[in-house]
């Protein structure tokens, strides 16, 4: 029986990514990179359909301006010239504001809210009681024997989010590991230590009305982790966030 | 004189043919047109492998799609997976009309092409393909639709062109 015994707690925790909304601003040299590119293309290219259009009724202007005949085929079509849709093209482009890209929980700073920080990953962080202490940590939950690791994991974060996250696990194998011992006082023959398996979960829908049931939660960007994180679990964490 | 002299082999000369080499090689069938291609890997095992798996990415930018798709092959030759092929689907043409009703009726219009180009994989291992889709997901440019799935018949017979008179004659015969 002294082999079927593991000393080795073993919890799942669940990395619960919001994906990037909006594109990472270019850094100068690809700025410069694209202007050149851009005007290199435009001193390359052809007319198009509407430049043509454009030209020849300016040069029928033109033409009327200065001697006073009426063309013979009399077109009675051009009514909308080529300039007045591109008026109403400007004046439509004038109209339409986009969204903003710092939102306000930006300049707030509001870590709780998930309009945060649009061009990166966000991550979710819970504040749990192991032990005597309330650190923060990736949402986890002990395994118990008989349920897969992933199950865990989305049982971890069903207890922190609720139960109609819709969120897409992806597949069936841990991302990382961290294992710590306890310490002595508590160590008994069962209870060396703890295992955690963390799995990744990317969040589909972007509203979480439903209620969080502990109130200290953080949506955190990749390097604001190490603000929470203690910088063992923080460099295993690193190793599998991609930026 | 130096004009004359051009060397040039005639039949005669016996250094005539000397670079010839395409006798040597083994021979070419002429290709037939049916390829009747229908690959099913292995889903379960020991190592979970899934068989062949497309990347359809649809924009209305064509230079955006045309680049992503191939940093997505790029990405793969990389990483040492299998691309069996990186086709483009035909594009689809829609045109938007505005009905203005400011005064009078005006209609403006607009005209938008679709693109479609698909990348199609072979021997992902399901370790790895969670950590391939992040990549790819992270590395999206704006506008674009990414859609992974397995490969199927319909997905194969899509390319190809419906033959009306064979179906007649084959409605025909039956």
């Amino acid at each position: 029986s002294a082999a079927a015994r593991r000393p080795w707690r073993l919890f799942g925790a669940m990395c619960l990514l919001r994906l990037p909304r909006i594109t990472q601003p270019l850094e100068k040299e690809e700025e410069e990179m694209a202007a050149l590119m851009e005007q290199i293309e435009l001193e390359k290219s052809l007319y198009s359909d509407h430049e043509m259009r454009k030209l020849e009724e300016e040069e029928q202007l033109k033409r009327k301006m200065e001697s006073l005949y009426d063309e013979d085929e009399a077109r009675g079509k051009t009514v909308v010239m080529a300039q007045d849709l591109e008026e109403k093209w400007e004046q439509m482009f004038l109209r339409f504001k986009a969204a903003p890209r710092i939102t306000d929980a930006d300049k707030s700073n509001d870590r709780m809210s998930l309009n945060r920080k649009l061009d990166s990953n966000l991550m979710l962080l819970v504040k749990q009681k192991i032990g005597n202490q309330e650190l923060w940590l990736l949402p986890q939950v002990e395994w118990q024997p008989g349920e897969t690791l992933r199950s865990t994991a989305e049982r971890a974060m069903a207890t922190f989010l609720g139960d109609r996250i819709q969120a897409k696990v992806l597949g069936n194998a841990p991302y990382g590991i961290y294992k710590y011992k306890f310490p002595r006082a508590i160590r008994t023959e069962n209870n060396v230590g703890a295992k955690v398996f963390f799995f990744k979960a990317f969040l589909q829908s972007s509203d979480l009305s439903q209620a969080e049931l502990k109130a200290d939660y953080l949506w955190v960007t990749k390097k604001e982790l190490g603000d929470y994180l203690k910088s063992e679990y923080l460099k295993k964490v690193n190793r599998f966030l991609l930026d | 004189d130096a004009l004359l002299a051009c060397h040039r082999s005639y039949k005669s000369r016996p250094t005539h043919g000397i670079g010839k080499f395409k006798y040597l090689l083994p021979k070419e069938l002429p290709k037939r047109r049916k390829e009747k291609v229908q690959m099913k890997e292995i889903n379960a095992g020991t190592e979970y492998q899934y068989g062949d798996i497309n990347i359809q990415m649809t924009s209305y930018d064509l230079c955006l799609v045309e680049h992503f798709a191939q940093y997505v092959h790029r990405l793969c030759n990389r990483l040492s997976i299998r691309v069996n092929e990186s086709y483009a689907m035909p594009t689809k043409t829609n045109e938007v009309l505005f009905l203005e009703e400011k005064g009078s009726k005006m209609q403006l219009d607009a005209v938008l092409t679709t693109h479609q180009r698909v990348v199609q994989i072979c021997g992902l291992s399901s370790t790895f393909a969670p950590i391939l889709l992040e990549i790819i997901q992270s590395s999206q440019p704006e506008g674009v639709h990414l859609l992974m799935k397995q490969h199927t018949e319909a997905d194969f017979k899509s390319r190809l062109k419906s033959r009306p008179e064979l179906e007649e004659l084959l409605a025909e015969m039956s």
